[in-house]
């Protein structure tokens, strides 16, 4: 080995982790220890300001014959239903139709892009107010007497319009990437063999934007699985709703905060990152049927 | 390569000295931090301790406003990390798990020095119950003191021909005048919702119940026939025309519809009186107060009763500044401190004999609201129902009683309520 590049090497090497150190230590102290220690809190019980005592399964054994945790789960995966393919489908639509040559091109995206700069709360506010059910927008217009945020059955259907609106935007900038790197050619060509918009859209568009909707699809799936400020904003402690809209972090936000059970609490957390990690793992072997990676 | 590192390196050394220079006291004064959560009460807040600080220029106190939420999970991380504020509230819902954790400093024997009996003949026992451990002693001077209240629509009371409230009304008074004003102008009557101190509570223990026995103040007693009968009363009221269901209730709160001119009787906190009287200017005039109606057929008891909570000033038991922030406290607790706060309108001076001075900012307003009903209540008060365990089987019991809402049986849902707070009784 010649002395002289080792030492070259090893000092890029050292100025390497120098650059990233600010990355990695961030992530080691503000994601992957405090995970490692929800773990270990999971099979604990809080005794009350960071002092935990070891008891096992239980909590998980609790939690597993908890009826409002199936059915926080239920919501939970109801939820990523509800939102994933429509919010998807609609943000593919929005910016496919951002990307065509329409007029005012610009102000439209910026509209579309708005929600995602408005801070969630006050979306969460404005959103109730519209869906008041005694003296709400919605209502008003339609002259119904829908209670949209307190009627168990329709509570989180309401929660996940509202999700999907807040994401639109956000997603179609994303996808709007994704199809402004399609070259012009592609349509020219399918023009000239007489490919309609149509056939068009599923077998030139779809497949060049698969790797970015894929993205999304992961990301989109990840919040949604998450979802918490949305709901707590939504539906408060005595909405009659609260148990049929209640998502696992929610759920796990109430036992840890408001009844002061971390244990308890961290055993939920862990149920939604293997949730998440199933989740994923399934999209990952999907997207080979369907991703295209080839240009 | 190196001299650039050790550059950087001298650098950032001089950047975190000077943010740690930047926490000491450059001006030789004693800073000390103050945490609340009411931004109404800031004011009120700031005026006593100009008052202190004016007496000891050199200390300075920084009044801090966090959220009702946020500031419990905060407050505990500080707890835990021990960088807590330095004065901050106390809740009677948090003030045990606090004070039997040993993170409170005791300050029992605070106003030794000026007289042993300082507590006992300034302060009821309710205030000093609501800043007591578990364990007796007290961990949080007495701040305020509240009590719950009938608020009316004149307006309304006069359309519908029917006398406004007041200390003869029973609950039979507040269903008939619902239904009279209801008929009359189609607004609601009394508005009854899901609430433990606005609400049921009051019912309970007019009605000769308890949610946690008396004596003992460990158990709870759901099922006890008293307090079943009272819940089970207070919850059918929503079934009348004239009051508005949960659903109702989980979009407009009570306040909002009242102040709205939707509703016109709701039970309000005496904290909030005068905030309603100055964010709702329109409405001043159009609204009074009146004692919370009596039980017609109590088990036991006249019959009366009104729930009363009161704040407290608490410090760290591991404060840094524990000694001066010990004469803060000495102050706020003292008459002076108390005056205070009350001619600032921000809550009722829980120092016997100083209620009235809260009176003061309600006079400067253009209609007088009739306060002295909260003063007269103190007669009939039942302390804030809260133990230990209480903290853990809150939310569930909260949860079951919205199932009891939603239309669950409820004797059943009266017995797992029961059940579920019985079950931390014998972990214990």
């Amino acid at each position: 080995m010649n002395k002289k590049m080792s030492k070259a090497a090893s000092s890029e090497q050292r100025w390497g982790w120098f650059m990233v150190a600010p990355t990695i230590i961030g992530l080691l102290v503000l994601n992957v220890w405090p995970f490692i220690q929800t773990i270990w809190a999971s099979f604990c019980e809080h005794l009350g300001f960071g002092h935990y005592r070891f008891i096992g399964l239980d909590n998980y054994i609790n939690m597993f014959q908890n009826a409002d945790f199936w059915k926080a789960t239920g919501n939970t995966l109801l939820f990523v239903v509800l939102t994933v393919p429509v919010g998807i489908f609609l943000s593919l639509l929005v910016a496919v139709m951002l990307n065509a040559k329409v007029k005012f091109k610009g102000g439209f995206r910026t509209i579309f892009f708005l929600p995602m700069v408005c801070a969630p709360a006050a979306v969460t506010m404005v959103w109730r107010w519209i869906f008041n059910a005694d003296y709400g927008v919605l209502n008003q217009i339609f002259g119904t007497h829908v209670k949209w945020i307190t009627d168990p059955n329709v509570a989180l259907i309401s929660c996940a319009v509202v999700a999907i609106w807040s994401a639109i935007g956000y997603d179609a900038v994303l996808l709007l990437s994704g199809l402004q790197n399609i070259s012009k050619s592609y349509y020219e060509a399918a023009s000239i063999d007489g490919a309609g918009k149509i056939k068009q859209f599923f077998s030139i568009t779809l497949p060049m934007v698969s790797p970015t909707l894929f993205v999304t699809m992961i990301m989109r799936l990840m919040a949604s699985l998450k979802v918490y400020d949305l709901i707590y904003m939504m539906v408060e402690e005595t909405n009659p709703a609260l148990t049929n809209v209640q998502s696992l972090i929610y759920l796990f936000y109430r036992e840890s905060f408001v009844a002061g059970s971390r244990g308890s609490g961290s055993a939920i957390a862990v149920w939604t990152v293997l949730l998440i990690g199933i989740a994923t793992v399934f999209q990952f072997w999907g997207q080979k049927k369907w991703v295209n990676y080839e240009v | 390569m190196k001299k650039i590192a050790r550059l950087m390196a001298a650098a950032l050394a001089a950047a975190l000295l000077l943010s740690t220079a930047g926490c000491g006291s450059a001006d030789g004064k004693t800073h000390l931090t103050f945490q609340i959560w009411d931004v109404f009460q800031r004011d009120g807040m700031q005026a006593v301790c100009d008052a202190y600080t004016a007496q000891h220029p050199d200390v300075v106190i920084e009044v801090q406003v966090t959220s009702w939420n946020e500031y419990w999970t905060k407050l505990e991380a500080a707890g835990e990390s021990n960088t807590m504020p330095d004065i901050f509230w106390m809740h009677t819902d948090q003030i045990l798990y606090y004070a039997d954790f040993g993170i409170l400093a005791d300050l029992t024997d605070v106003y030794d020095e000026v007289d042993p009996d300082f507590f006992t003949k300034h302060y009821s026992d309710i205030s000093i119950g609501n800043a007591s451990g578990t364990d007796g002693r007290i961990y949080g001077i007495p701040k305020d003191k509240d009590n719950v209240v009938l608020v009316y629509n004149k307006e309304m009371f006069d359309a519908a021909g029917v006398a406004y409230p007041d200390e003869t009304w029973t609950w039979d008074d507040l269903t008939d005048a619902s239904a009279k004003v209801y008929a009359a102008t189609g607004k609601y009557g009394y508005m009854a919702y899901n609430d433990e101190q606005l609400g049921y509570w009051n019912f309970v223990y007019q009605k000769g119940g308890y949610i946690l026995d008396p004596e003992t103040n460990i158990h709870a007693g759901y099922t006890q026939p008293a307090t079943m009968e009272a819940i089970k009363y207070y919850v059918d009221l929503q079934k009348n025309d004239w009051c508005p269901n949960q659903a109702y209730f989980a979009e407009t709160s009570p306040g909002t519809a009242f102040l709205a001119g939707q509703g016109s009787m709701y039970f309000e906190g005496s904290w909030n009186l005068l905030p309603n009287m100055l964010n709702y200017p329109d409405m001043v005039g159009k609204w009074d107060i009146a004692p919370l109606p009596a039980c017609p057929d109590p088990d036991s008891g006249d019959g009366r009763a009104t729930i009363s909570n009161g704040l407290c000033y608490a410090t760290a038991a591991r404060g840094k500044n524990l000694e001066i922030v010990k004469d803060v406290l000495r102050f706020f607790g003292s008459e002076e401190g108390q005056r205070i706060q009350g001619e600032s309108g921000a809550a009722i001076p829980a120092y016997l004999g100083l209620e009235d001075s809260w009176t003061t900012q309600f006079q400067k307003l253009d209609y007088l609201l009739d306060v002295q009903v909260c003063y007269d209540q103190f007669d009939h008060v039942v302390q804030y129902i809260n133990n230990a365990s209480r903290r853990k089987w809150k939310p569930t019991v909260a949860d079951e009683m919205v199932r009891v809402y939603n239309g669950s049986n409820i004797e059943e849902s009266l017995a797992r309520m029961q059940a579920i707070a019985d079950s931390y009784v014998t972990t214990d």
